[in-house]
C-alpha cells in the first residue's frame, strides 16, 4: 500500500509541471498539420486524413508495445523479428497458397501467442541471464527473423483468407478495420497503463527501480510481463501487416523497431523511462505519419525527404526535452 | 586466479594455432600456378553459391538454380547467405579461401559495389574461380585477373524503358503515371529510372505526375501509393515501379482504394507473385533476369574453367564483363515463366556465353 501511495504522490508532484511539458508534442502535431494543410489542398482533404490515420495503424500498435518497455527504462529492438515470425505464422495458418490450413481466428491468435513467447524470451534473458535489454531484444529479433526465414522456405505465402484480407480493405465509419483494431489497442494499452499494477509498476520501475525494490516489490516478474505484453502487440502488428500486404513477408517488420522508438520519443516518452505513456506515443505516431504524408503531398523531392524528415524529428524532440533538461537533468 | 586465466590462455593458443594454419594454407594456395589449375577432375570441384538471404523469392530461386546445375554434374552446391551484411560476406569468403582452394568455384552476389574488390583480390590470390553478378565498381575489370572469370549484370536502363513502354502502351499512349523508385543511391534504381525517362521522351502523351521512393519495399510502396493516389486521384492511369515488390505493394494499395484493375502496374524482377499477377491480368508487365539461370550459370562458367574445358585466357574480352539477356514478361508469355526452371543446355560449356546481350561498358 505504501508503494502505491508513494508512486501516486511522486506523480502528483510531476503533474504540476506536466501541463506545460506534455503540451509540446500535441501542439507540434497541430502546427505541422496546419502548415501542410495551408500548403496543399490535397493534404487537407478528408480522403487524405483517412489515409494518414489508416497508414498509422500498424505503427501505432508496435508503438503501444514499445512504450511499455520504454516507460520501464529498457529498450526493445525485437519488433522487426517478432513481426516477421508472426507474419509468416499467420499467413501459413489461415487460408493460403502454400498449404491447406484454414484456421481463421485461431491462426491469428496463434501468431499473437508466438509474439508473447518471443517477448517472454526477451524478458527472461533480461532478468535471468542479465543480458542488457538492448542486446537481448536484438538477439530475439534475429531469432524471429531466423524462424520466419525457415517458415518462408523460398515460397512467399499469399493469404486468401477473406476475413483477414478484409481487415485492410473494408471500412467502418470511413476508416479501415485495421485502424479500429489499432484504436482498440491504444485504449487497451492506456487502460493497462492507468489501471493495472503492471502498467503502474512499469512506470515506477523506469522512475525509481531501487525505491520499488527496497519497498519489497519483486520487480523481475513485472519486467518479464512487460516484455511479454509488448511481444503480443508486435505479434498483432505482424498480423496487420500481413493483412495489408496480402502476403506473409519475412521483412514485415522492417524498420518498425526504430520508427516506433522514434514515434514514442517524439511523443514525449523518455528513453530513460518513467515518463510518457501510451497517449503520448500515439501523438508521436500521428506526428511521424503526418510528416511523411505531408512531405509527399506538398511535393518535396524524394532525394530531400529523408533528410528533411530527420531534421524535423530532431527539432521536435529537442523542443520537447528542453524544459526537462533544465528541470532535473534526466536526459543524458 | 590461475583457474580463471587458463580458459583464456587456451582460447589464445587455439586462435593463434588457427591463425597460423590459415596463414599456411593461404601461402600454399599462393604458390600454386594458376595456369595449371584447369585440370581439376569434375568430382573434385567444390561449388559455392553466395547470396544475401533465402528469404526473398529471387535469391531463393538463384540458389535453386545453383543446386540444379550442381546436380547435373553430380555435385552439390554449398549455399551461403550473409543476410545483407558486408562484413559477414567477407568473413565467409575468407573462410572459404583459407580452406582448399584448388578446385573452388564461387558464384557470388556482392552486397554492394565496394564489396567486390576484396572478394576478387582474395580469390585471385588463392587461385579460386570466381563469377560475380550485379555489383562491381566500374574500374575493376575481370580481364585484369586470372581466375575472376566473368562479371554478369543487367542493363537497368533497358529494363526500365521496356516496362515504361509496356505501361505507355497499356494506357493507350496518353495519361498520367506515377513512379516508385528504389533505394535512391543504388545503381539499379538510378538506371531503371533513367530508362523510364527515356521511355517518357518517346511517349509524349504520357505524363509523369509524381515520383517517390519506396526503397524497393512492398510495405513502403503500399503507403506511398496510397498517399499519391489521394494526391492525384483519378489522373493516375498507370504505376511504374522499379521492382516487383513495390509493384505488388501498389496493387494492394489500389485494392484498398477500390481502384483494382483501373490502373496499370508494371515492375521488374519477375518474382513469382508478379508473374502470377501478370498472368491473371492484374499487372501489366515485368522483366525477368532469370534468377535460376543466374544461380546456375556462375557455377557452370567456373566449373568449365576449373575442369579445363574453358581456358580463361581464351574467353573473348566481351564475355568477361557483360550484360545478360533479360525478358519482358507480358500476359502473352507469362505462362512459360510461371514455373522457373533451368535448361541443362544453357550450362553446357559451349553455351555458357549464349545470353550475352552486350559488353559492360
Amino acid at each position: 500500500m505504501t508503494v502505491t501511495t508513494g508512486v501516486a504522490a511522486s506523480r502528483r508532484i510531476i503533474r504540476r509541471g506536466a501541463a506545460f511539458r506534455d503540451a509540446g508534442p500535441p501542439v507540434a502535431l497541430v502546427v505541422i498539420f496546419l502548415i501542410f494543410a495551408a500548403l496543399s489542398p490535397q493534404f487537407r482533404s478528408i480522403a487524405n486524413v483517412q489515409n494518414i490515420v489508416d497508414a498509422a495503424a500498424v505503427l501505432a500498435v508496435v508503438t503501444c508495445g514499445i512504450t511499455f518497455v520504454l516507460m520501464m527504462g529498457s529498450i526493445d529492438l525485437s519488433s522487426a523479428g517478432v513481426m516477421g515470425a508472426s507474419a509468416l505464422t499467420v499467413s501459413l495458418l489461415v487460408a493460403n497458397n502454400r498449404n491447406d490450413n484454414d484456421f481463421g481466428l485461431a491462426g491469428i491468435a496463434a501468431a499473437i501467442v508466438l509474439g508473447c513467447a518471443f517477448g517472454f524470451l526477451s524478458g527472461l534473458a533480461l532478468v535471468l541471464l542479465k543480458v542488457p535489454s538492448f542486446m537481448a531484444t536484438l538477439g530475439v529479433s534475429a531469432i524471429g527473423l531466423g524462424v520466419a526465414t525457415l517458415m518462408f522456405a523460398g515460397v512467399q505465402p499469399n493469404i486468401s483468407d477473406a476475413m483477414l484480407k478484409s481487415w485492410a480493405i473494408d471500412r467502418f465509419l470511413g476508416l479501415s478495420y485495421l485502424t479500429w483494431i489499432a484504436a482498440a489497442c491504444i485504449l487497451a494499452g492506456w487502460l493497462i497503463q492507468r489501471y493495472t499494477r503492471l502498467g503502474r509498476y512499469a512506470f515506477a520501475i523506469g522512475g525509481a527501480e531501487e525505491v520499488l525494490t527496497l519497498s519489497g516489490v519483486r520487480v523481475k516478474p513485472y519486467k518479464v510481463a512487460v516484455f511479454t505484453v509488448a511481444g503480443a502487440f508486435y505479434g498483432l502488428a505482424g498480423v496487420m501487416v500481413t493483412s495489408q500486404l496480402g502476403a506473409g513477408l519475412v521483412q514485415a517488420g522492417n524498420g518498425y523497431d526504430f520508427s516506433a522508438i522514434t514515434a514514442a520519443v517524439v511523443g514525449g516518452t523518455l528513453l530513460t523511462g518513467g515518463r510518457g505513456g501510451i497517449l503520448h506515443s500515439t501523438v508521436g505516431v500521428l506526428l511521424v505519419m503526418v510528416l511523411t504524408n505531408g512531405l509527399v503531398q506538398i511535393g518535396v523531392s524524394p532525394y530531400w525527404q529523408g533528410g528533411v524528415e530527420g531534421l524535423i524529428v530532431v527539432a521536435a524532440v529537442a523542443a520537447a526535452v528542453i524544459p526537462q533538461r533544465r528541470r532535473n537533468q534526466v536526459v543524458k | 586466479m590461475r583457474i580463471a586465466i587458463r580458459p583464456a590462455a587456451v582460447l589464445m593458443t587455439l586462435s593463434l594455432a588457427a591463425a597460423a594454419l590459415a596463414g599456411c594454407s593461404e601461402e600454399a594456395a599462393g604458390d600454386k600456378d594458376p595456369a595449371g589449375a584447369g585440370a581439376c577432375k569434375p568430382a573434385d570441384v567444390k561449388l559455392v553459391g553466395q547470396v544475401r538471404n533465402e528469404s526473398n523469392p529471387y535469391e531463393a530461386s538463384w540458389l535453386a538454380g545453383g543446386d540444379a546445375f550442381a546436380k547435373s554434374v553430380g555435385l552439390t552446391q554449398q549455399r551461403l547467405t550473409y543476410g545483407g551484411d558486408s562484413t559477414k560476406q567477407q568473413e565467409q569468403i575468407s573462410q572459404l579461401l583459407a580452406g582448399d582452394t584448388k578446385c573452388l568455384v564461387m558464384n557470388v552476389l556482392p552486397n554492394g559495389d565496394s564489396d567486390t574488390a576484396p572478394i576478387v583480390k582474395g580469390a585471385d590470390k588463392a587461385g579460386a574461380f570466381l563469377v560475380t553478378q550485379w555489383n562491381k565498381p566500374a574500374d575493376l575489370k575481370p580481364a585484369d585477373y586470372k581466375t575472376w572469370i566473368s562479371h554478369i549484370t543487367y542493363n537497368g536502363v533497358e529494363s526500365g524503358k521496356q516496362i515504361g513502354d509496356a505501361l505507355a502502351k497499356s494506357i493507350g499512349g496518353s495519361g498520367g503515371i506515377i513512379a516508385l523508385q528504389g533505394v535512391l543511391d543504388t545503381a539499379a534504381a538510378k538506371d531503371r529510372f533513367a530508362g523510364l525517362q527515356a521511355s517518357l521522351k518517346e511517349n509524349a502523351g504520357v505524363q509523369l505526375l509524381d515520383q517517390q521512393t519506396a526503397n524497393f519495399s512492398r510495405a513502403e510502396a503500399l503507403t506511398v501509393t496510397k498517399t499519391l493516389l489521394t494526391k492525384h486521384g483519378d489522373k493516375v492511369k498507370g504505376i511504374w515501379a522499379a521492382n516487383d515488390d513495390m509493384a505488388l505493394g501498389a496493387l494492394e494499395a489500389l485494392q484498398q482504394a477500390g481502384k483494382s484493375g483501373k490502373v496499370a502496374v508494371v515492375g521488374i524482377d519477375a518474382v513469382p507473385d508478379a508473374v502470377t499477377a501478370v498472368q491473371n491480368g492484374t499487372m501489366t508487365a515485368t522483366v525477368s533476369s532469370d534468377g535460376t539461370w543466374q544461380g546456375g550459370i556462375g557455377l557452370a562458367i567456373g566449373f568449365c574453367a576449373a575442369t579445363g574445358k574453358l581456358q580463361v585466357k581464351d574467353i573473348a574480352a566481351d564475355n568477361r564483363a557483360f550484360y545478360a539477356e533479360q525478358f519482358l514478361i507480358t500476359k502473352d508469355n507469362a505462362a512459360q515463366f510461371a514455373q522457373p526452371k533451368t535448361d541443362p543446355a544453357d550450362f553446357d560449356c559451349a553455351n555458357v556465353f549464349k545470353r550475352v546481350a552486350g559488353p559492360l561498358k
